[in-house]
């Protein structure tokens, strides 16, 4: 799924009724929960053990739904592995897991392995909303990016359509002790689905720079653009620190810029908004087993959308929980 | 200096050159110089981890900060830096302002704050340039409210409520509602034991019956006369487990009601109202009103947590006990694999063999394989025993399971063997060593006296060698514990609450996935949401894995000098 099926998908479903004024604070962009999303109950006679392989950018959030459902069902064992989107087609297809996230959508091939094995596809619950952010040091004092020059600054293709390589914060604008500074660019290793997002949006699907230091985690990128000056790197809005700052985007060199906050994420003005994925392996002739559809149920309840919250990510709204529990015959 | 004078005679008749290259001099100089670097780097490692280790958990005084615009914050320090101002920030700034920046050509001081209260401003910690502060105050009353979710809390206590009722005004002193708090916690703690240890033990009986009873239906098909009695017994003890289970889970809900009459309301500083049950704050502390005593007494209670508790908050948060465990009980079975395995391949290598070509190319292999990347090992380990291995034993002994794996999948005993394998070359070579270090003229005395070679490879060789072996085996183990690559793929998982030994039949659960500090650094290092709160956990994580580490060897070692003194005694 690209962003422009995002765009097409937030339009219907994440009005931007979402994020009023939060009720007496002064924090306006502090996203807040659809109120409509159901309260989670819990129900008996659920237990065993569950296992998820997959996305890093996940890897937290995924602790904290366990962490949530353990103290409803204090039973149930759950075991998280995150090393990277790319690591949960391979884990659903052997059965290892029974729940894969991921932070992009499967691509056609790992959807065909999964076919060819169990004869119908995976279902993907889309489970929260993440804007990627392009973070600097917080000294940088760049206003605004296009998708263009991101591409311009990380890619040796440069496919967005940028006729120059940009190497040094001067070529974007920068006066000062900023103008002659080299631009330092960290990024994701391959196994990330947060590298295939970036790859596919905000790089046309051209290659990165050899230059780009590859990181293990999402949180590696945010402290090694905290400790470079020139820094300039990318990964999920939930990692931001004190130490470093989005950068606001525009899609095209003309719009005006967006933040990476709730509000522009859900109206689709926000570039590289994108949902987090968990899928799962459901036989469409046989009935969802509690313990995967009660974890389900609770990912979609309040609670689980007040762990993505917690997380620094964006929830969901109840219409398109209401429709992802519908395409899984839960409701 | 008559003896100084002496010493500089003949020294200065040489040429100084050829003098000080034939004394060796210089070389003395590189090898001491060396081993002075070797030692600095590791003694500053050392201290680095142990100093940035030992401060996290002392409780620091909260600042309350009167911003130039006239808004509040308050928090903890976290640190401070120079900065250059950039232009645009000077524009609203006071003239006086101006000009001190001026004169300190440009720069600033700043100071990282940590707010606190993630679900009130959805930041954490927060950079205040010196200009921007109008006032500083440390006032009374500032509370630091450590909680189960959300990170903690600053700001001031509004009210406490106890069974329903406000306590007043009067009667909120530290003794009431530290009282109230730790009834709260108490009970908390019961609530928790109830539906973990408890309902868990009918859980686990209940899921015992249903794989017995698909066991049954696997082997005997489903509408045998084995089946139905198994069906029959099935039914019978699901409907005690049931009973049992329903006046547990009633105890606990009776528990959670009464839990939730139990409550705090905590303000913000900038006037947002928190109000939440009494025993989701772990520990709260008005952090300017401390005596020494205090201080010593949360520092000490937040490591007793940090040793004896789960993670929280996807492993920011609460304790590493599970990795403590997990660590220690790998290392010890990858100790009790890798022993004999080692010892046994040395002794024949060394004693049985006939020393030839084969022999010289098994060592040369040995010696080659302690330099395999670790992480070679991991993919074997995981390809070999998890899923060949593993998959076998489910397919043969665990069908009832089935899809779900039991031993086809990473646990602590694949993670052992794979760490077995890694070290055993270190414990080959170290035993072939310590064996040829035993004088041919014993092993000569006790077969001229009629013993066997067995009887004086038994008697006289390995009691001598034990304590050279017991060195390689210390080195294996010091290098399995610090090992973290290959157990990644092979068991290691961010989250595994439950211990790998329990009280559960059958009581040492080897397939189970685990916890291990190595990795717990790994993953809170650099996978954390929150990697400003998250970078000192890594420095206590560090300096308990290191501690652990020292504490097996140092038993090592103490176990060998035993040996040697008993040994050191019986020589001619």
């Amino acid at each position: 799924m690209t962003c422009a099926s995002f765009h097409k998908i937030t339009a219907g479903l994440l009005a931007a009724t979402l994020t009023g004024a939060a009720s007496g604070t002064v924090w306006a962009d502090v996203p807040i929960l659809d109120l409509k999303l159901a309260d989670y109950k819990a129900i008996s006679g659920v237990s065993g053990s569950l296992k998820s392989i997959g996305s890093d950018s996940l890897n937290n959030l995924m602790t904290l739904w366990a962490e949530g459902f353990k103290a409803a069902y204090p039973n149930v064992k759950i075991e998280i592995e995150g090393k990277g989107s790319s690591t949960a087609p391979p884990a659903l297809v052997a059965g290892t897991a029974q729940f894969g996230p991921m932070s992009r959508p499967m691509k056609g091939k790992e959807v065909d392995d999964f076919e060819k094995k169990f004869g119908y596809k995976p279902i993907p619950i889309r489970s929260a909303v993440d804007a990627l952010a392009v973070f600097v040091h917080k000294d940088n004092p760049i206003k605004c990016l296009t998708l263009q020059q991101v591409d311009a600054i990380f890619s040796k293709t440069r496919k967005g359509g940028s006729d120059k390589d940009v190497t040094t914060w001067g070529q974007l604008g920068l006066a000062g002790e900023w103008a002659n500074r080299p631009i330092s660019l960290y990024g994701r290793n391959s196994a990330s689905g947060t590298y295939g997002y970036f790859k596919e949006v905000a790089l046309f699907n051209g290659d990165y720079k050899d230059s780009v230091k590859e990181q293990p985690g999402s949180s590696t990128v945010v402290q090694g653009v905290a400790t470079d000056k020139g820094a300039i790197g990318y990964s999920g809005i939930g990692y931001k620190t004190a130490d470093v700052r989005a950068v606001p985007l525009a899609a095209k060199a003309v719009t005006q810029c967006f933040d990476a906050t709730a509000d522009d994420a859900y109206a689709g003005d926000y570039p590289l908004a994108r949902f987090l994925y968990i899928y799962v392996n459901i036989n469409p002739n046989q009935p969802l087993d509690p313990l995967r559809a009660e974890f389900t149920r609770f990912v979609y309840s309040k609670q689980g959308q007040q762990a993505v919250l917690k997380d620094g990510y964006f929830p969901i709204t109840a219409a398109i929980a209401e429709e992802d529990l519908k395409s899984m015959r839960l409701k | 200096m008559p003896a100084a004078a002496v010493l500089s005679v003949p020294s200065a008749s040489r040429p100084r050159a050829a003098d000080l290259g034939a004394q060796g001099e210089p070389y003395l100089w590189m090898l001491g110089g060396a081993l002075a670097l070797g030692i600095a780097m590791i003694a500053g490692l050392l201290v680095l981890v142990l100093w940035n280790g030992l401060v996290t958990f002392v409780p620091r005084e909260i600042a309350l900060l009167t911003l130039a615009d006239g808004s509040r914050i308050a928090g903890e320090t976290v640190r401070a830096e120079t900065f250059r101002v950039p232009a645009e920030r000077l524009e609203g700034l006071a003239p006086e302002a101006k000009a001190k920046i001026a004169a300190e050509h440009g720069l600033a001081r700043r100071t990282l704050y940590r707010t606190g209260n993630y679900d009130v401003y959805n930041d954490d910690f927060r950079w205040i340039a010196d200009f921007e502060v109008a006032g500083v105050a440390y006032p009374d009353g500032m509370i630091f409210a450590e909680r189960l979710e959300w990170g903690p809390f600053v700001g001031r206590l509004q009210s406490v409520t106890v069974d329903g009722e406000v306590l007043a005004a009067s009667d909120i002193r530290a003794a009431n509602v530290r009282a109230a708090h730790d009834l709260a916690r108490a009970r908390w703690q019961r609530i928790r034991k109830i539906e973990r240890v408890e309902i868990g033990a009918v859980n686990h009986i209940l899921e015992r019956e249903r794989l017995a009873l698909r066991r049954v239906a696997l082997t005997s098909g489903e509408d045998s006369a084995a089946w139905r009695a198994a069906a029959a017994r099935f039914e019978s003890r699901q409907t005690d487990a049931q009973a049992r289970h329903k006046m547990l889970a009633l105890e606990a809900t009776r528990l959670k009601e009464r839990d939730a009459r139990d409550r705090i309301v905590l303000v913000e500083i900038g006037g947002a109202a928190k109000d939440m049950a009494l025993s989701q704050v772990v520990r709260m502390y008005r952090a300017n009103e401390f005596t020494w005593a205090d201080r010593a007494a949360i520092y000490l209670s937040r490591w007793w947590e940090f040793l004896s508790d789960e993670p929280r908050e996807a492993n920011t948060e609460g304790g590493v006990l599970p990795a403590i465990f997990g660590t220690f009980a790998m290392t010890i079975l990858m100790v009790i694999v890798v022993a004999p395995f080692g010892i046994v391949t040395a002794l024949y290598l060394r004693e049985y063999a006939r020393q030839g070509r084969v022999v010289a190319l098994v060592r040369i292999s040995v010696n080659n394989l302690a330099g395999v990347p670790s992480i070679v090992y991991g993919v074997f380990g995981l390809g070999f025993f998890a899923y060949l291995l593993g998959g076998n034993i489910d397919q043969l002994f665990y069908a009832e399971r089935l899809p779900n794996p039991t031993f086809g999948t990473g646990g602590l005993l694949w993670a052992a063997l794979t760490l077995a394998l890694l070290t055993v070359p270190v414990v080959i070579v170290a035993t072939e060593e310590a064996i040829a270090a035993v004088p041919r003229s014993m092993r000569e005395g006790s077969l001229a006296c009629g013993a066997s070679k067995w009887q004086t490879i038994r008697r006289i060789v390995l009691p001598r060698a034990m304590p050279g072996i017991l060195t390689g085996i210390i080195l294996a183990m010091a290098r399995g514990a610090g090992e973290v690559a290959p157990l990644m793929l092979i068991g290691v998982v961010k989250l595994a609450p439950e211990l790998p030994i329990d009280g559960l039949f059958p009581f040492v659960h080897l397939e189970r996935s685990f916890m291990h500090l190595g990795f717990h650094v790994f993953d809170v290092g650099f996978q954390s949401r929150n990697s400003e709160a998250g970078k000192p956990m890594v420095f206590v994580t560090t300096l308990l894995l290191i501690a652990l580490i020292a504490a097996m060897n140092v038993t090592a070692i103490a176990l060998r000098n035993r040996l040697k003194r008993r040994f050191a005694g019986g020589h001619f």
